[in-house]
């Protein structure tokens, strides 16, 4: 089915060290996934994998065919103006156009023109959003997007998520390591540890959310990471 | 510090919220180190070089500095406007700067090809790079010799010297600026869909643009080195024949003026590079 993504007996292993261990993972066409997991837990070398950036692995796994990607940093490149930063390596479009639609999308359509080394972090990073979305992916991925973004800009930056994932509904796998972001975001929560995924939560909560509105299932979420979270219980 | 922000434009609420230390600071900022305004010259800085020159006319006019020594700058001067008058100084500019363009054109060429060959394919690497770093550790003057052996004395190795002191400097600062491609754009490239044309053309080429133009420079630095060299063999037309010329008839002179404008081609081709510097690098923050 378009969108979906299906993960079997994923292993990974750097030298002697196995970063994923037989992990299994099914997310659904149009779902919001988020993986939480502490440092060097896999998360993003599970991305790498599913956007096609190491093929040397052992298990099974089929994603879309159309993939993108959002990384921690935005990796613009800076000597392309803003608007070709999103449309170069798009095929048989327009691509001001495309690139100015998906501009206007993240409010940064006055930016067109701009050099990259001139926007914000958080700009830069919507810009980044933009290219990923303006391929219309079925299945986005989110390596910690918002890792390096003060908390104003953050909070900024998840409503436009939310409100993006909304409008194109691809599925997403967003790598995080804040559980409020993923209790805010997603549909799902999976905690991965040790290389495989050792929780699952799902959030049957309406939409936009408030964080008072999942105080509790972050408790859980925070044990399952190994953490009694004693400010929030 | 304080002149790399003169640029920015200050955020609307900065202004508002805190006016009167900003106008200080950009009050500041407008000035260097040294204390005065940006964009006009220091005059200070002016001072010894000018008194160098009266220094070295009043010994010549003192008979302290013989004519066959050194000729007083006044005599540089005139002899500077007749030369030109009589249409040699612009021959003998022409020529060498004609020297200088076709070598550089070559060393362009042959550099740009290999460095761009051993970059952007390993097999390309493997098999070009090593003669090259080898032959590198030549210094390329001391091929005369054997380019008078290959090529006479004629033009051939006057070009062929100039060609050679460009070629090394473009193609390891090529060879190593497509090397430094920063692994995480080609990673995002790949993500995105960029095929491998893309890739190459909007990632790797622009990365090593900044390392390349100071291969320019220092090519084009070289190349005039390798013509004053190369001019010294035989040479019946040019900056070079000017001055060996003069040196036969004791003119200090015309030497002085023919080194000038050796000077003044180096500083003009110096200064269309940082022109095509800030042109091509006009995406860096300012």
């Amino acid at each position: 089915m378009a969108g979906a993504v299906s993960i079997r007996g994923l292993a990974k292993e750097f030298g002697t060290r196995r970063v994923l261990d037989g992990l299994d993972l099914e997310i659904a066409p149009g779902e919001f996934v988020a993986l939480l997991g502490r440092s060097g837990c896999g998360k993003s070398t599970l991305l790498r994998i599913l956007a096609g950036l190491d093929a040397e692995v052992e298990g099974a796994f089929s994603v879309p065919d159309k993939v993108s990607m959002a990384f921690q940093q935005p990796r613009l490149l800076p000597w392309r103006r803003v608007w070709r930063n999103i449309s170069l390596g798009l095929h048989g479009v327009d691509g001001r156009a495309v690139a100015e639609k998906a501009l206007a999308e993240v409010r940064l359509e006055s930016h067109a023109d701009a050099w990259p080394l001139t926007l914000s972090g958080g700009e830069a990073q919507r810009v980044s959003l933009a290219r990923a979305l303006v391929r219309e992916p079925e299945l986005l991925l989110l390596d910690e997007p918002f890792g390096a973004l003060d908390a104003l800009t953050r909070s900024a930056m998840h409503r436009l998520v939310e409100q993006l994932w909304r409008e194109h509904r691809p599925s997403v796998l967003f790598v995080t390591h804040d559980v409020d972001e993923a209790l805010l975001l997603a549909d799902r929560v999976v905690v991965l540890e040790a290389g495989r995924i050792v929780a699952e939560h799902r959030v049957d909560l309406p939409r936009p959310r408030r964080r008072a509105s999942f105080v509790d299932l972050r408790v859980e979420v925070l044990a399952d990471l190994g953490v009694d979270d004693v400010e929030a219980a | 510090m304080s002149i790399s922000t003169a640029g920015v434009v200050a955020r609307p609420e900065t202004v508002a919220t805190s006016r009167a230390p900003a106008e200080k600071q950009s009050g500041k900022q407008r000035r260097n180190r040294s204390g005065r305004p940006r964009g006009r010259p220091d005059v200070a800085r002016w001072l010894s070089p000018v008194g160098l020159v009266l220094l070295w006319q009043a010994a010549s006019s003192a008979g302290v500095l013989p004519p066959d020594k050194l000729a007083s700058p006044l005599t540089v001067f005139v002899s500077g406007y007749e030369l030109v008058l009589d249409g040699s100084l612009v021959d003998a500019f022409l020529v060498s700067s004609s020297r200088v363009a076709v070598g550089f054109v070559l060393g362009t060429l042959v550099g740009g090809a290999l460095g761009l060959a051993s970059g952007l394919s390993r097999w390309g690497e493997r098999l070009l790079d090593p003669p090259v770093q080898m032959l590198r550790t030549l210094p390329h003057l001391g091929l005369i010799p054997l380019f008078i052996l290959w090529f006479g004395i004629g033009e051939e190795p006057k070009l062929a010297l100039v060609a050679a002191g460009v070629a090394f400097p473009l193609y390891l600062n090529l060879h190593a600026g497509i090397r430094q491609a920063d692994p995480a754009l080609l990673e995002a490239a790949r993500v995105l869909g960029f095929s491998r044309f893309e890739r190459i053309a909007h990632v790797v080429l622009p990365s090593a643009v900044p390392q390349t133009l100071v291969g320019l420079r220092i090519a084009l630095g070289t190349a005039w080195l390798s013509l004053i060299v190369g001019e010294q063999i035989n040479a019946d037309a040019g900056i070079g024949f000017l001055i060996n010329n003069a040196r036969e008839f004791l003119r200090t002179d015309v030497v002085v003026v023919g080194l000038a404008v050796y000077a003044l081609l180096g500083l003009t081709t110096d200064a269309l590079v940082r022109g095509l510097e800030r042109r091509v690098l006009r995406w860096r923050a300012r």
